[in-house]
């Protein structure tokens, strides 16, 4: 039996052919939603205006950038398997991420090790495809009800982020106190002064804006502990 | 609502597919690798029955987004676009690049200008893990190997960063919501500042009680459900606050 908690693991045949497949299939995943756009072009017979496209650059610009930003940024949290699900299947932070996470907080799985990208890889993929099962489902009540089922569901949409975050956050807080609070207070200052100026910068924004900030102040932290240690050996 | 078309189902059905495919071959690799290195069935169980429950909630706004989608798209293009990469707030930012929710009349050529805009916005990500993310990748197995404690750093700060960003944006806008003019074109419903709070302290108290169960009655069983309750509270709790007249 190979050692489940051992590192050098990633480098072995079952990581580079994980890679492989997420290679092919997210070019046929692509492929297929790129189609989408031509094959309603055709379906419809028109064209699409072009000079809107092009001037709307600046927000196609600044959201590729966020995507890339996030693709790295999740990168060290969603395993092999994980990452190439969730950058076809979307909704990674409010959904494929924290599913990630309460199934490695359930089974105390320790980061870094082939068992966590192995439950990771499990998480997500059972989350895409229970998710992909109920929208496709949702479309029956939708067909047949139209807006009204919407109306009578919708005052939830805007608190389910608050209602995962609340009880996730205790189990992060719980797991890197010292790694979140810091951020969390020097994030509250900026949010209160932006919002307070008039200023919305956008749920996706602070979340890239967060995770840079607290790369910076989780690397200094780092950094004086290990000259801490250095003093005290030397 | 625009015209559905035929071709449009069958490709967001054969998106689907792919999808459910992808999911499944990962999933039975993982589970067939964890026996190999001898993950036990428990754990592999409890993985596949933790994440179906934990997922069954939060899709549910999904549905809701394509029904908000559906009066300016149609039903099968926000199927599409909400099953694939995307969000609803990104999605609902996009297509309104060509301003359609403010159109009184929404031509085709509108809608397949949104869709372009819609699709191609997105593909950063995939592109990356199509032609970076495994040098990406084994970079990281690299600083792990050599300095596994700054992995963990890094690792834990994004973590870290992402309730930070999260946790902050919410409690702000949330202190600032009831004092903001709605937006009456607004798409979606807006948050109400105090319910959003209310939620948010509803959501860590019942996490708190579930772990308190946890350790003083040993109910290893609700580790399992402590979440997926958590967020069932807090969203009967957001849902029911949402018709009391003094939040209204």
């Amino acid at each position: 039996m190979e050692e489940k908690n051992d590192i050098n693991v990633h480098n072995n045949d079952f990581f580079k052919s994980q890679h492989r497949y997420g290679r092919i299939f997210t070019a046929i995943c692509l492929f297929v939603i790129a189609m989408v756009p031509v094959i309603y072009c055709l379906s419809a017979g028109v064209m699409p205006e072009w000079k809107l496209i092009l001037s709307s650059w600046s927000f196609i610009l600044s959201y590729l950038a966020i995507g890339l930003i996030e693709a790295i940024s999740f990168a060290p949290l969603l395993g092999v398997g994980g990452q190439y699900m969730s950058f076809i299947t979307g909704n990674v932070s409010n959904l494929k991420l924290p599913c990630a996470l309460n199934a490695q907080n359930i089974l105390k799985i320790k980061e870094g090790t082939e068992e966590s990208e192995i439950i990771t890889t499990i998480a997500v993929a059972v989350s895409s495809i229970v998710t992909t099962i109920i929208i496709a489902i949702g479309l029956i009540p939708l067909a047949i009800f139209g807006g009204d089922i919407v109306k009578v569901l919708e005052p939830v949409t805007p608190y389910v982020i608050p209602a995962i975050f609340g009880g996730l956050g205790i189990v992060l807080l719980s797991k890197y106190f010292k790694l979140t609070i810091i951020p969390l207070a020097i994030l509250l200052v900026v949010c209160i002064v932006t919002f307070s100026l008039g200023m919305d910068l956008g749920q996706s924004t602070m979340l890239t804006v967060g995770m840079v900030v607290s790369l910076i102040t989780g690397f200094i932290m780092y950094r004086i502990s290990r000259k801490k240690e250095a003093k005290k050996a030397g | 609502m625009p015209k559905d078309y035929a071709s449009i189902f069958i490709i967001g059905a054969v998106i689907a597919l792919a999808i459910i495919a992808m999911s499944l071959f990962y999933l039975l690799r993982a589970v067939k690798r964890a026996k190999e290195i001898g993950i036990s069935k428990d754990k592999i169980k409890t993985a596949i029955t933790s994440s179906a429950l934990f997922s069954i909630v939060p899709s549910i706004p999904i549905v809701i987004g394509v029904g908000i989608m559906m009066s300016f798209l149609g039903l099968a293009i926000p199927w599409i676009r909400l099953t694939v990469i995307g969000a609803l707030q990104y999605e609902i930012i996009a297509m309104d690049q060509v301003e359609i929710t403010k159109m009184a009349v929404i031509t085709e050529p509108m809608v397949a200008t949104a869709l372009i805009i819609m699709t191609i916005s997105i593909v950063s990500g995939p592109l990356f893990n199509l032609f970076f993310y495994e040098k990406f990748k084994n970079k990281l197995v690299d600083l792990q190997n050599n300095n596994k404690r700054l992995l963990d750093t890094i690792t834990g700060s994004l973590l870290g960063g992402i309730l930070a960003g999260l946790a902050s944006y919410i409690i702000a806008a949330a202190i600032f919501a009831p004092k903001a003019t709605p937006n009456p074109d607004a798409v979606t419903v807006t948050a109400n500042g105090y319910i959003t709070l209310i939620t948010l302290a509803i959501s860590m108290a019942v996490m708190l009680f579930c772990g308190l169960l946890i350790k003083l009655f040993k109910w290893k069983w609700l580790e399992n459900y402590a979440l997926p309750i958590t967020i069932i509270v807090s969203i009967a709790a957001a849902y029911g606050l949402s018709f009391v007249p003094a939040f209204a």
